[in-house]
């Protein structure tokens, strides 16, 4: 009762600050030099016009900004434009609470955006559903300087050879040669897709609702029973292994000296390692005798959510239109290692002065990663309930490389539990088409 | 204590005046409540595209689910430990206190304060005394490498959060259990003193039956309080893991519910929480709370 009427008071009030311009609000999820960047980027877009206004409101983290806009969606006060991760995709497409951007704006050039980029937040017939915003992909990290020290002076590009090199370190007394948080989008996802392996039947989830999950018996489970083994033998360590507790931190304090991240950490590694250390970003390692494919974009996208009148609608439009701007993307990039992925923008770097600054480091390689050749189980993930199989997949791999179970049975179980959520997301959405 | 509806001559004021409290209680409690129950009957679409009715469909497929009993299991392991701990340490503390001993008198105050402090934050400052690098037992971990590791080793989780819990019931209780203690006559400990009963005797058979109605109250409190309660210790200490060691049924509809936009899955659980703690409150009072006697 009480916060309708404070936001009423607030609307009210608001309202008489700008007495023409539409106002519009919208949600994010991030934290840290992220959140300044799109603060940032929302005073520009209210500073340079004066026909629209966005309030830009954080909500802490992506989960918590999801859980208000599904409550604000059911009680109709929600935002029109809404920031969402990678793992939600196809509980929005399915929600019927958003507009795809592509029918909004039909007249934007969308190819224009990398098709790495495009596959993931598309429909199966190519209709662009939200616009990337913060777009990462996963990257292979490297401490030079440690490496070196071991007498390792190539830097690793396969997992054969970042294991010898990680030999070398622990035989030269490194404690922590290299360092993962088993987290789903690194170990799993990613892995898969630049293997070229699927995830789940239907080309993950793409041609229907009733796909079920494979990873139990794809390459990407020996991956992972050789991760046990290879932390086992010391030459892997969890975050929980380490001083540090997390494993970017225990990377970028040098306690670590490889790391599988998104490029969106470039910029806080490249600032620990100012003077201490040398960095060396690159494609996430391969298996020998496995063709290179795209690894997915990760991050986020904003959507355009309906049940709002023209006005909104057109300043979300006009601020949508604002973020795509090729010096707002640079801008974007450099200030937070999150890659672009417009080919105008990448052209439009690779022209600068600056083409080879660091704060560009991840976007020539990031968007390389994701330009490798696709195949149809690379185009992104479409599986129901998505977000609870990530935490099913790290409950369960947990307790292999605890030793309570070995990989394998834990995979199997994966795939069991992952299944029964997926027929549980079909039976929620009987009726519903996959768009 | 003649009429006590004599000071409120009005039919309408005192309805009036619980009113406001009554409205909350609904909205917060009761329309929540009744929501949790209907979605648990529905398969529901989180953004309210449509549901459909299932039936007992989610009961089924939850009491079938091996996952929901390991965190029933969890959560009476954790009951039975963290909640028998959180009143006896207090007990004991309470007992100690309540003798004329050096530093009774400041302990008595001192034991309240972590009342004051929010579960979050216990968590925090849990979390970082049992860090298996900087915390309690790194001394050990060195020794032994590998011994000690939350991180790693679910059954270690499991008692931090034990212990971080056992110390956030300590004000509450002691408060409790102390003003019970203190509210026995003092003749009562000098005539057992002068029948020749010794300083354990006076406490088994003159304290701790003198207290029962106390003893019964936080007990109850514990049992029920144990299961709802622990969400910000878990959410900041462990977060569920490693492997799900210490996801709690109070902590999986959470997850399940809030960021895997599960909303009947996490209503059956909530459904059938519910109707466990009342069961188990209705149990205390029915086999225990008619034995105790609050007469003095």
């Amino acid at each position: 009762m009480n916060r309708f009427t404070l936001a009423a008071v607030a609307a009210l009030m608001a309202g008489a600050g700008s007495a023409q311009a539409t106002n519009i609000e919208f949600w994010y999820g991030n934290t840290g030099p992220v959140e300044t960047a799109i603060k940032a980027q929302c005073d520009a877009f209210n500073a340079s016009q004066s026909e629209h206004k966005v309030s830009c409101v954080g909500q802490g983290s992506y989960e918590v900004s999801m859980q208000k806009a599904i409550a604000a969606y059911r009680a109709k006060n929600h935002p029109v434009l809404i920031q969402f991760f990678d793992a939600g995709t196809l509980d929005l497409m399915l929600s019927d609470a958003v507009e795809p951007v592509q029918d909004l704006m039909p007249d934007v050039k969308w190819d224009s955006y990398i098709a790495g980029a495009r596959a993931y937040y598309e429909t199966s017939k190519g209709k662009l559903f939200a616009q990337p915003y913060n777009s990462s992909t996963l990257l292979f990290y490297t401490n030079k300087t440690e490496l070196e020290k071991a007498g390792i002076t190539e830097t690793p590009t396969g997992w054969e050879e970042i294991i010898e090199a990680a030999r070398k370190l622990k035989a030269a007394g490194h404690a922590c040669p290299f360092v993962t948080d088993g987290d789903t989008w690194r170990i799993l996802e990613q892995f898969s897709a630049r293997h070229g392996l699927p995830i789940a039947t239907k080309h993950n989830g793409y041609d229907g609702l009733d796909a079920e999950y494979v990873i139990n018996s794809t390459f990407a489970a020996k991956h992972l029973a050789n991760l046990v083994e290879w932390r086992k033998e010391g030459l892997v360590r969890l975050a929980a292994d380490t001083k540090a507790g997390n494993y970017t931190a225990a990377f970028n304090a040098g306690e670590c000296a490889m790391m599988e991240q998104s490029s969106g950490s470039y910029a806080a590694a490249a600032k620990a390692f100012d003077g201490k250390y040398e960095l060396t970003v690159n494609m996430a390692p391969m298996y020998k005798g496995y063709e290179r494919h795209n690894t997915f974009v990760g991050g986020a996208s904003i959507y355009v959510m309906k049940g709002h009148d023209k006005p909104e609608i057109e300043a979300a439009k006009a601020f949508l239109d604002f973020l795509r701007k090729p010096e707002q993307q640079m801008f974007f990039t450099a200030n937070t290692g999150y890659v672009p992925v417009t080919t105008n923008v990448l052209d439009a770097i690779a022209k600068s002065d600056e083409a080879n600054s660091p704060k560009y480091a991840t976007a020539k390689v990031g968007v390389e990663s994701m330009n490798q050749p696709a195949t149809a189980d690379t185009r992104g993930i479409r599986l129901g309930f998505y977000v609870q199989f990530r935490e099913v997949f790290m409950e369960e791999t947990q307790k292999a490389f605890a030793g309570t179970q070995t990989m394998q049975v834990a995979l199997d179980n994966t795939k069991k539990r992952g299944d029964q959520l997926l027929r549980r997301f079909e039976q929620t959405y009987k009726g519903k088409q996959l768009p | 204590m003649s009429s006590e509806s004599s000071l409120f001559s009005h039919r309408w004021l005192p309805a009036l005046l619980l009113a406001p409290l009554m409205l909350l209680i609904v909205l917060f409690f009761y329309v929540p409540v009744f929501q949790a129950f209907y979605w648990s009957f529905f398969l529901e679409q989180p953004f309210g595209g449509g549901s459909e009715f299932v039936g007992l469909q989610n009961f089924q497929r939850v009491l079938s689910d091996p996952e929901f009993w390991g965190a029933t299991g969890r959560t009476v392991i954790f009951m039975l430990t963290a909640s028998s701990l959180a009143v006896v340490v207090p007990l004991m503390l309470a007992v100690a206190a309540d003798r004329k001993i050096g530093m009774s008198y400041p302990a008595r105050n001192i034991l309240v304060w972590p009342k004051g402090i929010a579960g979050a934050s216990i968590g925090v400052v849990f979390a970082f005394i049992f860090n298996p690098f900087v915390g309690l037992m790194a001394p050990l971990n060195v020794l032994f490498p590998g011994l000690w590791n939350p991180g790693i080793d679910g059954t270690d989780a499991f008692v931090t959060l034990v212990a971080a819990h056992v110390w956030s019931g300590i004000p509450f209780n002691f408060v409790i259990l102390l003003a019970g203690l203190r509210s026995i006559p003092p003749t009562m400990y000098q005539a057992a003193a002068m029948d020749g009963a010794g300083p354990w005797r006076r406490i088994f058979d003159v304290q701790l039956p003198l207290i029962m109605p106390q003893l019964f109250l936080t007990f109850v409190l514990e049992f029920t309080e144990s299961i709802t309660s622990v969400f910000a210790l878990i959410d900041t200490i462990t977060g569920g893991g490693p492997g799900g060691s210490t996801t709690l049924l109070v902590y999986k509809i959470y997850v399940d519910g809030f960021r895997g936009f599960d909303l009947s899955g996490a209503s059956t659980q909530t459904a059938i929480l519910m109707v466990f703690v009342l069961l188990l409150a209705a149990c205390q009072f029915f086999f225990l709370g008619r034995r105790i006697n609050y007469e003095r």
